[in-house]
């Protein structure tokens, strides 16, 4: 019995990695993200979020788990300055938060340890997993490796679409860092936390220095990286 | 001389509570992570005390945020240290003002190296990039 299965799903290939699961567990977890796709997607008109969108179903009337993301959506704008903006690019797009809270609440239906990537951002449980931090220039070398055991990783950069982030306060694409990395409990608020530091740009790292509970690493412009104290005790050393 | 350190305590203590006072609400914390706490803080060395320093403790006070009590340092009628002996207050505005007060980056070189990894965060591959590579390892075992 050994789970690992890759599926399309919320537009990107997601990968589980369930050692102790058998296929039912596994099919739960891509059926639990079909349902999220299908009432999340801002690709789908007749996705929740695109009827709310639109005005045509009211926010409170959504489904509990709508008004659980678009409430803590709103959390995380307050938290992060604007920074994370569900609104950024003007129609409603809770994406930024929708695929780390999905991965995160999917993580009951697995067994034992696992491994998801949902698209680059990782859960795990169990452990301890390696996960490697992506060179934000050079797609086949690691700018550092990490050793993780039930913790959220995610990193945000520019590096795979261009400039697909907007800095939601100063407006245009986010500049300044190429890449950030968030590691803490949670997929959501690693991905929200990565998604907001990066569009900070340069002030981004001082910002994820104080997030409790969180470590983080930045590349920024001029191959400078800047990593939180305790990023270090979670590295294991590059060939 | 006991009043006058025991005068500039509750001065220590309010301008610790000014310097402590915020008018936003708390812009940093997870409610769900405690991955670790956070690391010891480097230990600061202490400030000259010449002989003739008095000093002194606050009383415990309670804010809104924490429960603080400090201890002044007085040399000749000038403060000349002051030390937070206790805080409690796990609540996200302490932990934010605390974490400000870490020591806080390390700064080094960008690595370009490789390792023996089960994953790789950052790879946020687009469906197009996807398709495509599934598509070519698709078509490459039809070839084999």
């Amino acid at each position: 019995m050994s789970e690992r299965r890759v599926e399309h799903v919320m537009g990107l290939p997601v990968i589980v990695d369930a050692p102790a699961a058998d296929d039912a567990a596994v099919d739960a977890v891509f059926a639990w993200l079909r349902v999220v796709d299908a009432r999340f997607s801002p690709f789908r008109p007749d996705s929740e979020v695109c009827r709310i969108d639109r005005g045509e179903l009211g926010a409170s009337d959504a489904h509990p788990d709508v008004r659980e993301v678009l409430a803590r959506c709103a959390r995380l704008r307050d938290e992060t300055g604007g920074y994370f903006d569900a609104r950024a690019g003007g129609a409603l797009d809770p994406s930024g938060l929708v695929k780390g809270w999905a991965v995160d609440r999917a993580a009951a239906l697995l067994p034992g340890p696992f491994c998801i990537d949902a698209g680059g951002d990782v859960l795990v449980r169990g452990g301890p997993w390696r996960v490697g931090v992506r060179h934000p220039l050079r797609d086949d070398r690691l700018a550092a490796a990490l050793r993780l055991s039930d913790a959220a990783v995610a990193t945000s950069g520019a590096y795979e679409r261009g400039d697909h982030l907007l800095d939601p306060v100063g407006g245009g694409p986010a500049r300044g860092a190429l890449s950030v990395t968030v590691v803490t409990r949670s997929l959501g608020a690693a991905d929200a936390y990565a998604t907001a530091a990066f569009a900070m740009g340069a002030r981004g790292p001082a910002w994820t220095a104080g997030l409790r509970g969180c470590e983080a690493m930045t590349v920024l412009a001029g191959e400078r990286v800047l990593c939180t104290p305790g990023l270090g005790g979670l590295r294991v050393p590059l060939a | 001389m006991r009043r006058a350190v025991a005068a500039l305590v509750v001065t220590a203590v309010a301008v610790v509570l000014l310097a402590s006072y915020d008018t936003r609400p708390p812009t940093t914390f997870n409610p769900n992570s405690a991955l670790r706490r956070p690391p010891a803080r480097a230990t600061v060395a202490p400030r000259p005390r010449p002989p003739g320093t008095l000093s002194a403790k606050g009383p415990l006070l309670t804010t809104p945020f924490s429960t603080i009590q400090v201890q002044a340092w007085v040399h000749r009628g000038r403060l000349v240290d002051v030390k937070t002996l206790y805080l409690t207050g796990s609540d996200a505005h302490t932990n934010a003002l605390n974490a400000r007060a870490e020591p806080l980056l390390r700064e080094e070189a960008l690595e370009a190296g490789s390792a023996d990894i089960d994953v790789v965060t950052g790879a946020t591959y687009t469906s197009e990039s996807w398709r495509d590579s599934l598509s070519a390892a698709i078509e490459a075992a039809r070839v084999e």
